[in-house]
């Protein structure tokens, strides 16, 4: 490990991982804290999942949506993706000298909305203000608690082998479309961000079948690094075919141009599912029903041959390891 | 997706059981592709892929990043580079390591863009690193051209531009068949390519999806067992025999052939592009007098040797332990292009 922080430590792969490992768990280990999107916390009776999330994405505003709607959705999915029921949310701010009123208002007017649509209610927060130059803009962290539903129990060391691994609509958008929004490379295409708040689809799922085993929201790292945790947190290997991965043209264009792999750039709306086979078409019939996840797929299998990797069928065939997430892809896409 | 058409090559390339085949591909996009689509594992035991000198941050020579590092440090220049070239490790120091101390490095993605950040930065002094073959050279041309019509002084280019020609008959001796670079032959046209086959060298020119590269291996695979020379463009809907005349003018309008350091391969005979004289006032080393360097490799690190074909790169000691992507020592690990990289990244399954 580089003895500074570097930005690949935040890119989510494997050097945000050893930074945890080597330093957070480290220091902070107990029961509680897990790998998971969010903790468990057994409370007077109640199953309440807890989590938090910080938000320096850049530019803060992007075509489907911007930094106060993205605050609200990274934390709810997190706790979504626990089974729970996203109940309330405490938000701080931290905002540059000199940014205008205006936009923090339009902001705070699209985590209002959104809260709406996931159903929590924002009951605390905190405002502070840096110097010029001291932050970019404005960044937020959102923290959150939901209460689990009775009967679900999903985590990241469930997958076994025989599932399957359902993606709930094309991957890639949210990082695509921030790439573009920074305008470095002159190239125009039509792509907006995948940013939505996920319980109604999760819910939804839930009410349908509760043989569940892994719901993972693809943030940062993408479905690759997503699929990477649970072939290491399950011990399991996970075959996609590649030609199953729904990708939007755009994004695929955009990758082809840049050299860069779609199941690797950032998603805010998509969840990763790992579920026994025989509940696939269950699933797959409530997510076509849903808003945010009417191009979901099955894209592969869990296996218990080549735990821990991640292989991929390429379109001509040929059996391939998908590279293991690693380094900066995209900084501050978040 | 599986088309019917690539299912046919597949069968080809399956059933190769003809004499050993060396096939080189001389383009760091082919390198990427053929890894990612995991060619090599359906290839016959006796077909072997080798990544020649295609991807120009993997040849641009050590003593180059020198010569910007001197530049950025001791002149003062901003240096507007491709990021691949940030990490390449010069005879000390690379330029990120230069940047630790003080240099000014932008990373660009044309050198139009370099040419754009000099016209809205007149107070300082713009280098671009001008390297690349015969696709990243007409930008950089075009860039001159048009800092010379603007009468823009505070912009220059370092140049390291290659062309592919000589490579290939340096290489000749290193390859049964060429798998010809598809983005070079669109502005070069395919004569250079046709002309080999009189040197007894066979290639065909190939595309980049997984259907046009199927059909390239399947076709040097049905032709090389014929025992004669050949020549074949798989990549018509895009190459065509005359290339772009119009990128080809302005590349003879602005610079003239030299020759040319490979990093690996040493000095080829006029296989390098620099500035004509009419354009010496935006040639970097003309404009700051930089002294002759002399790079230093790290000597154990093997890149000359994989771009020939004569060792793989986990045959080299440095592989994987003292140089990854995250800190690479040869520039072959540093490019995604590079076959050290693309050996690391896809490891695993490779055989």
């Amino acid at each position: 490990m580089n003895d500074v922080i570097t930005l690949a430590h935040g890119a989510g792969g494997r050097q945000t991982a050893e930074l945890i490992d080597r330093v957070f768990k480290a220091h902070f280990s107990n029961p509680q804290f897990t790998g998971d999107d969010a903790a468990v916390l057994s409370i007077g009776g109640a199953d309440l999942a807890f989590t938090t999330d910080g938000f320096i994405v850049s530019p803060p505003d992007f075509p489907g949506g911007n930094i106060g709607k993205l605050s609200i959705c990274g934390t709810v999915n997190d706790l979504s993706c626990m089974g729970a029921r996203p109940l309330y949310l405490s938000c701080a701010f931290v905002i540059e000298e000199g940014f205008p009123l205006a936009k923090v208002e339009e902001y705070a007017a699209s985590m209002a909305r959104t809260a709406a649509e996931a159903g929590v209610r924002i009951v605390a927060g905190d405002t502070k203000v840096a110097g010029r130059g001291q932050v970019d803009h404005l960044f937020i962290t959102t923290t959150g608690i939901g209460q689990r539903l009775a009967g679900v129990h999903t985590s990241g060391t469930l997958a076994r082998p025989g599932d399957v691994v359902i993606v709930s609509g094309d991957v890639g958008r949210h990082g695509c479309t921030i790439l573009l929004a920074r305008n470095q490379f002159g190239i125009d295409a039509d792509v907006t961000s995948d940013c939505a708040p996920l319980w109604g689809t999760v819910e939804a799922m839930l009410e349908r079948t509760k043989d569940i085993h892994v719901i993972r929201d693809a943030t940062r790292g993408g479905v690759g690094t997503v699929l990477y945790e649970i072939a290491s947190q399950s011990q399991v290997g996970i075959h996609l075919e590649s030609t199953s991965v729904p990708v939007h043209p755009s994004v695929r264009g955009v990758c082809g141009m840049l050299g860069l792999e779609p199941l690797y750039l950032a998603c805010e709306g998509r969840l990763v599912i790992v579920a026994p086979e025989c509940e696939a078409p269950a699933i797959l019939d409530v997510l076509h029903q849903q808003p945010y996840s009417q191009d979901a797929a099955v894209i592969g299998q869990v296996t218990a041959e080549q735990p821990g990797r991640v292989v991929l069928r390429t379109e001509i065939g040929a059996e391939t390891m998908l590279p293991p997430p690693g380094g900066e892809l995209l900084p501050r896409i978040c | 997706m599986r088309t019917e058409y690539t299912q046919t090559a597949l069968q080809i390339i399956r059933s190769y059981d003809g004499p050993p085949v060396r096939i080189m591909e001389v383009c760091g996009t082919h390198t990427h592709e053929i890894f990612r689509l995991g060619i090599r594992q359906i290839l016959p035991s006796q077909v072997d892929v080798i990544s020649g000198p295609g991807c120009p941050v993997c040849v641009t020579p050590v003593g180059y990043i020198d010569e910007a590092v001197w530049l950025a440090l001791e002149k003062g220049v901003t240096i507007c580079t491709f990021g691949d070239l940030v990490r390449v490790p010069g005879s000390t120091l690379s330029l990120a390591g230069a940047r630790s101390r003080g240099a000014h490095v932008e990373i660009v993605y044309s050198p139009l863009d370099a040419y754009d950040y000099a016209r809205q930065h007149r107070d300082e002094e713009i280098v671009f690193l001008s390297v690349g073959f015969e696709t990243t050279t007409p930008p950089s041309c075009l860039a001159v051209r048009n800092a010379r019509r603007d009468s823009v002084t505070n912009f220059s280019l370092l140049t390291a531009n290659k062309t592919m020609p000589r490579a290939y008959e340096a290489m000749k001796d290193s390859a049964d068949a060429f798998l010809y670079p598809g983005h070079v032959c669109a502005v070069m046209g395919t004569g250079d390519c046709e002309a080999m086959v009189q040197q007894g060298v066979s290639g065909v020119v190939a595309g980049f999806t997984a259907k046009e590269l199927m059909t390239a291996f399947a076709v040097i695979l049905k032709k090389i067992q014929k025992g004669e020379p050949f020549f074949k463009n798989c990549y018509p809907r895009v190459v065509t025999r005359e290339g772009s005349r119009t990128a080809k003018e302005l590349m003879a309008d602005v610079m003239e052939p030299c020759d040319a350091e490979w990093r690996g391969l040493g000095c080829i005979p006029q296989s390098g592009l620099q500035l004509r004289p009419a354009y010496a006032a935006w040639d970097a080393r003309k404009k700051y007098g930089i002294p002759l360097i002399e790079g230093r490799a790290n000597p154990a690190c093997r890149c000359g040797d994989i771009l020939q074909g004569k060792c793989k790169p986990p045959q080299c000691p440095l592989f994987g332990t003292v140089c990854t992507p995250e800190q690479p020592v040869g520039a072959c690990m540093v490019s995604h292009e590079g076959a050290c990289s693309a050996y690391y990244t896809y490891g695993g399954n490779i055989r």
